[in-house]
């Protein structure tokens, strides 16, 4: 199962990785489009900063997901072979449980569109958006068990 | 092979057949049920009603889970009483089951006043899917309705009403609502709020009468002024179901007490849910924090315990997070603290106009609480900070920061390689 890796020393804070994100969920999937649309899309992926060095963050999938407990509407499943937390929008009624919970603060209300929003690995491409967007190559993507090691 | 008892079918209920299921797959469960639905998902049954989420997508587990997990199903069947010593349960039918583990989640039940009246029809707690499909068949003949309390419960049914198009006045005792969440400069931007959006909220007063011969015609306040209404729902608050369990060997205070491992007083009896007491991690003792997300949390810590393993519950807190006509507001732990309190330090910033408001309650600078109203972001990260202990002498200017977030806190955390 692949996951998304960081190589910090190489991360340089230019966001492009967000926009990319935003791009790639919104309706259009083109960038002049995106940002006319009515409910805009936001980027699941946030680069933060702290003691210098950037940190892009989003959804990790954890195994022991929190999101997955606290969603009282039962919007939110685990998939073990796809080692993600599947959202079902069509039950999610926009109570911010989910928010409330991520040890990270990796899922971001879209107030507008009443619905959290977090990184779904760009689930029917072959590699997620952020990947192809980074210019310095610091966002990994790959097999988990190789970065463990 | 064992036998393993359930009693309530919610949150609690489902994640601890859930998590026993994990372990054994080959043990009998029973689940018992004093409704007549098959689980759903408590917490939208506002929403319900507002015609939001239709029945459909009210169910917490599909159709087949109980046959899928091979669980026997009693629904609509009260139990009576527990005898620990005989390790088995009464039903209301006089029929007994006996276990060899036993977990108690009951739930709670609405609290109504001791009021004259309150009996009438038209009358309604807002607890249950049937108390909601009760509340429906009324409305085509509803003009007016009065929501008693203005805590959580309260609004979101005085919401549900509104958006069905219900004159809905709101009946608070206090001088503002959510009283058990929110300090008040949150509470003024909820309030601004509902009023904005047409919701009527009276301070102050409570009701003092249900009026009406048989159906109820209206409420008398306090104050002597009669509101003309044909429903009234009650949110004023609730209590934990504990009667099967009183003059038994298991101790109960509020609710039933559990220690770090949900089990009560009997040790081969537990309890989850909005029924138990645990230890509160930042009131320091014990008390009922009836809430869905500490419900699935116990429920399955609860289960794994029942099904043989050893596992410690860190603490329960009170947390909620709601969405009033697309405000946000989350709430942790204590959100309020007296004047001079010592140790204490609040840290907060406010913008009224753009209904925005953030505070950190620090003690000793371990953060104990948390508010905010408009951008919850970051949310995770104080209950983190408040659940793990975290010191945060070394970042605290930041914590109110815009830029503030995970990687603040990374170094002091058990983080795993995400960054290499």
């Amino acid at each position: 199962m692949k996951n998304l890796y960081y190589d910090i020393d190489k991360c340089l804070g230019c966001k492009s990785c967000e926009i990319a994100c935003a791009v790639a969920h919104s309706v259009s999937g083109e960038l002049f489009k995106a940002i006319k649309e009515e409910i805009l899309s936001l980027p699941r992926k946030k680069v933060l900063s702290s003691k210098g060095k950037n940190y892009p963050i989003s959804c990790r999938h954890c195994k022991d997901p929190k999101c997955v407990d606290a969603c009282m509407a039962a919007a939110l499943i685990y998939d073990k072979e796809k080692g993600m937390v599947l959202h079902d929008e069509t039950r999610c009624v926009g109570c911010w449980m989910c928010v409330m919970v991520c040890p990270y603060a990796a899922i971001r209300p879209n107030l507008k569109a009443k619905i959290p929003l977090r990184c779904d690995k760009c689930k029917d491409k072959d590699e997620p958006a952020c990947v192809k967007a980074c210019p310095t190559k610091a966002i990994i993507w790959q097999e988990e068990e190789i970065v463990s090691k | 092979m064992k036998q393993f008892i359930i009693i309530g079918n919610s949150a609690a209920g489902i994640s601890c057949v859930e998590a026993i299921r994990t372990k054994d797959k080959a043990s009998k469960i029973i689940v018992i049920s004093d409704e007549d639905y098959l689980a759903y998902c408590r917490c939208l049954i506002s929403y319900y009603l507002a015609g939001e989420v239709k029945e459909d997508k009210i169910l917490l587990r599909q159709k087949d889970f109980y046959r899928e997990n091979n669980i026997e199903l009693f629904l609509n069947k009260r139990v009576i009483q527990i005898q620990p010593k005989k390790n088995r349960i009464i039903l209301e039918d006089k029929t007994f089951l006996n276990y060899d583990a036993l977990l108690i989640a009951t739930g709670a039940s609405p609290k109504f006043p001791d009021i004259a009246g309150i009996k009438k029809r038209g009358v309604f707690g807002f607890r249950t899917l049937k108390d909601v499909k009760e509340i429906e068949d009324l409305l085509p003949v509803t003009k007016t309705a009065c929501v008693l309390g203005g805590g959580l419960i309260g609004l979101k049914a005085a919401y549900a009403l509104h958006k069905r198009k219900i004159e809905t006045k709101i009946i608070v005792k206090s001088k503002q609502v959510l009283s058990q969440m929110l300090d008040e400069p949150a509470a003024k931007i909820v309030q601004d709020k509902l009023s904005e959006n047409g919701l009527e909220v009276i301070f102050g007063q409570d009701a003092s009468e249900v009026i009406g011969n048989g159906d109820l015609k209206a409420i008398k306040l306090e104050s002597g002024k009669v509101i003309g209404c044909s429903l009234v729902i009650v949110g004023k608050g609730i209590k934990p179901n504990i009667d099967l369990v009183k003059d038994s060997e298991i101790k109960i205070n509020e609710g039933i007490i559990v220690n770090d491992f949900l089990r009560t007083t009997v040790p081969n009896i537990y309890a989850a849910g909005d029924c138990a007491e645990s230890f509160d991690l930042t009131l320091g003792a014990h008390t009922v924090n009836a809430l869905w997300p500490i419900a699935v949390e116990q429920g399955k810590i609860a289960g794994l315990n029942m099904a043989g393993e050893n596992i410690k519950y860190d603490g329960s807190l009170g947390m909620n997070s709601l969405e009033f006509f697309g405000l946000p507001v989350v709430s942790l732990g204590i959100y309020k603290v007296k004047a001079q309190e010592a140790g204490y330090e609040e840290l907060k910033t406010i913008d009224e106009k753009l209904k925005l408001y953030k505070k950190i309650i620090l003690k000793n600078n371990f953060v104990v609480g948390a508010v905010l109203v408009g951008n919850i972001k970051n949310a995770g990260i104080f209950l983190r900070l408040i659940k793990e202990r975290i010191d945060t002498s070394s970042f605290k200017e930041r914590l109110l920061s815009e830029n503030f977030g995970y990687p603040e806190i990374m170094d002091l955390v058990k983080e795993e390689k995400f960054y290499v």
